[in-house]
């Protein structure tokens, strides 16, 4: 009986003080779609009008379509945080063709703000890359990223993604230069970029991640998962329109001391290995939906048409040329490879089984000039 | 308040008209020994509204032991004064919607706006040291209410975020979602941010039902938060509010 008082002694204290839900004050931009028949034309594929599940910390939503000249007017449709409104109005008819569109999101408790550039553009994958052009990631200048430029001077964010976005999770004080993806001056032609096998310090032991390799690939890094399921944070591969033959570069290797596993604890005589791999892969399911492969699946996916791998990259303090030759898996269909039907994943780690936080922390993978031979 | 309530029924069944005619007990000090349960919880003044509901309240092993001692002073006025060893503990599941947390493992922090579960358990044992004033209704029933200053011993301060994300920063910052297994969820524990000192006021009454046994009911309202002043992890000062329940045996 008195138990039962005082526990509604205390219930009533603590309940009785409820206040009423907050509006919510996020303010994201979750999808983002074009539709109509008559727009189809100017996409590749019908997947291309839409882009879902935007990662949270991403500012920039690009379209990829045919050509830019002549794109109508359209109506670009949002789904974003309960309550949240544009400006531009959701669904409100924008002329893309004359340039990017700035959509700025207010959050329904009217105190946040977001900006997203929309854009629609041809994105070409360039086949070369050197590395000489990296920037401190907007707006919070903590990592760096990298970009291509094409021959008109657009900049293209879209090929490269790195796992610097997790790490801050980590070690959120950490210096650009102490994150696992770095550029180095000291490249074999001008910059290249630097991959390390990072200690996580405290929270990466609290989360069972001890150690975060570098790594360097063609994709989208999506940070929300960085705990919870961190394979799938690396959505591996952008839409690629030619047929990869093989991949050459130059790279530099060395195993950090003391190799440890998934609970930290040091494997001894065991030597760290980077990783450079290539997969092409149909990004469309029988049900005609996008496909994106994750670290779980890249290298194992029945999508799979062809694979590179480089056999063995042993440590070097010179820079050697490493070369990986694509293995067809099944056949290349020409008219879905022009279309963006397939997508290239181009990966490089310092810590071949870094996935699943086993390396050393300090084995430094370099590359540099990398590049892919395509079929004539 | 709602102890208050209480009284009057537990001096109805005590009434004795027969302590009006004689009045000497009156002068009696009295010695008791007392065990007890504390249950409550270590909570903000005032519930934000970011934290949204209560899940679960689970069970702490929040005993308490000791002894005390009242000296009358005037008529039914008496001044008790004891030393108790106790806990107060709390292990309770709350989820939030956008709650500020500050957490920190050394230098890094993980800063942000919490949304999902959150299951905070705390751990104070404890010497307390009660002085208080005290009002004898009748022979079997007294009330009690005064300060009392507590020395930790032994203490713990953590918990786990789970099932829910972190926007780091702000709510426009990446979101870092939190799964529900280990490794999976922040895990967060700061026991050395917790004060060792903890003063407040405890209100209650003593009810001597047969013979030597008595029943006792108590509020201790923490007037000092319970961690230091420069602790961020959650933004509302923390305030150790308990009811307990007791029995207690009279010596002499």
């Amino acid at each position: 009986m008195k138990i039962l008082i005082c526990m509604s002694l205390i219930s009533l204290l603590l309940v009785s003080c409820f206040k009423e839900e907050p509006s919510n004050s996020e303010c994201d931009i979750i999808d983002a779609w074009v539709e109509g028949e008559e727009l189809k034309a100017y996409f590749y594929n019908d997947a291309d009008m839409r882009i879902e599940n935007i990662p949270s910390g991403d500012q920039k939503i690009v379209f990829t379509v045919r050509s830019v000249n002549g794109l109508p007017p359209m109506a670009l449709h949002l789904n974003m945080t309960s309550g949240a409104i544009s400006n531009p109005v959701n669904g409100s008819v924008q002329d893309f063709s004359k340039g990017p569109v700035i959509y700025t999101v207010t959050s329904e408790d009217g105190q946040w703000h977001r900006q997203y550039t929309v854009s629609f553009t041809k994105v070409v994958t360039p086949p070369k890359f050197n590395f000489e052009h990296y920037k401190l990631e907007e707006p919070k200048n903590k990592y760096y990223m990298w970009y291509e430029v094409a021959d008109d001077g657009t900049q293209n964010e879209q090929i490269w993604a790195t796992g610097n976005a997790g790490f801050i999770i980590a070690k959120p004080n950490a210096s650009a230069d102490a994150y696992p993806t770095t550029p180095d001056v000291n490249g074999y032609e001008g910059s290249c970029v630097q991959l390390t096998t990072r200690d996580t310090g405290k929270w990466g032991k609290t989360f069972g991640k001890p150690i975060a390799a570098g790594n360097l690939f063609f994709g989208e890094f999506d940070s929300q998962y960085a705990i919870t399921n961190t394979l799938w944070t690396t959505k591996m591969g952008i839409p690629f329109t030619e047929e990869p033959l093989k991949v050459t570069g130059y790279y530099k290797y060395k195993a950090g001391p003391e190799f440890t596993d998934k609970n930290g604890n040091v494997i001894a005589g065991r030597i760290d290995e980077p990783s450079i791999y290539s997969v092409l892969y149909r990004n469309q399911n029988a049900a005609g939906e996008k496909v994106v492969l994750h670290g779980d699946d890249v290298l194992t996916s029945d999508l799979i048409v062809s694979i590179a791998q480089v056999a063995s990259l042993p440590e070097t303090d010179e820079w050697k040329p490493f070369e990986m030759v694509f293995v067809n898996k099944a056949p290349i269909d020409a008219t879905i490879l022009a279309d963006r039907g397939y997508n290239l994943a181009l990966v490089f780690s310092s810590s071949k089984t870094g996935d699943t936080f086993e390396g050393a922390v300090g084995s430094t993978l370099c590359v540099d000039k990398v590049e892919i031979t395509l079929k004539k | 308040m709602l102890i208050v309530a209480l009284l009057p029924t537990l001096s109805l069944s005590a009434a004795d008209s027969s302590d009006s005619q004689d009045e000497s007990w009156l002068k009696e000090w009295q010695l008791k020994v007392r065990v007890g349960y504390n249950i409550g919880g270590t909570a903000p003044l005032g519930i934000p509204s970011t934290i949204r509901s209560f899940e679960a309240f689970h069970l702490t092993p929040s005993f308490m032991a000791g002894g005390d001692v009242m000296i009358p002073f005037k008529k039914r006025w008496g001044v008790l004064a004891g030393l108790y060893i106790e806990n107060k503990g709390m292990d309770c599941e709350v989820t939030t919607k956008g709650y500020r947390m500050n957490l920190k493992m050394e230098e890094d922090e993980l800063d942000g706006l919490y949304t999902g579960h959150v299951r905070q358990k705390v751990r104070q044992w404890m010497f307390t040291v009660p002085v208080q004033l005290t009002f004898q209704l009748n022979r079997s029933l007294m009330f009690k209410a005064g300060p009392y200053l507590s020395l930790l011993f032994d203490k713990y301060f953590g918990g786990i975020a789970f099932d829910g994300y972190l926007r780091k920063d702000d709510p426009t910052g990446p979101k870092v979602v939190m799964g529900t297994e280990e490794n999976q969820w922040a895990t967060y524990d700061f026991p050395d941010d917790m004060r060792t000192f903890q003063f407040g006021l405890a209100v209650g009454a003593d009810w001597q039902f047969y013979r030597r046994f008595g029943l006792s009911v108590n509020l201790c309202w923490g007037l000092t938060g319970v961690m230091k002043g420069d602790f961020k992890t959650v933004e509302q000062t923390l305030y150790p509010i308990y009811g307990q329940i007791g029995f207690s045996y009279r010596i002499r």
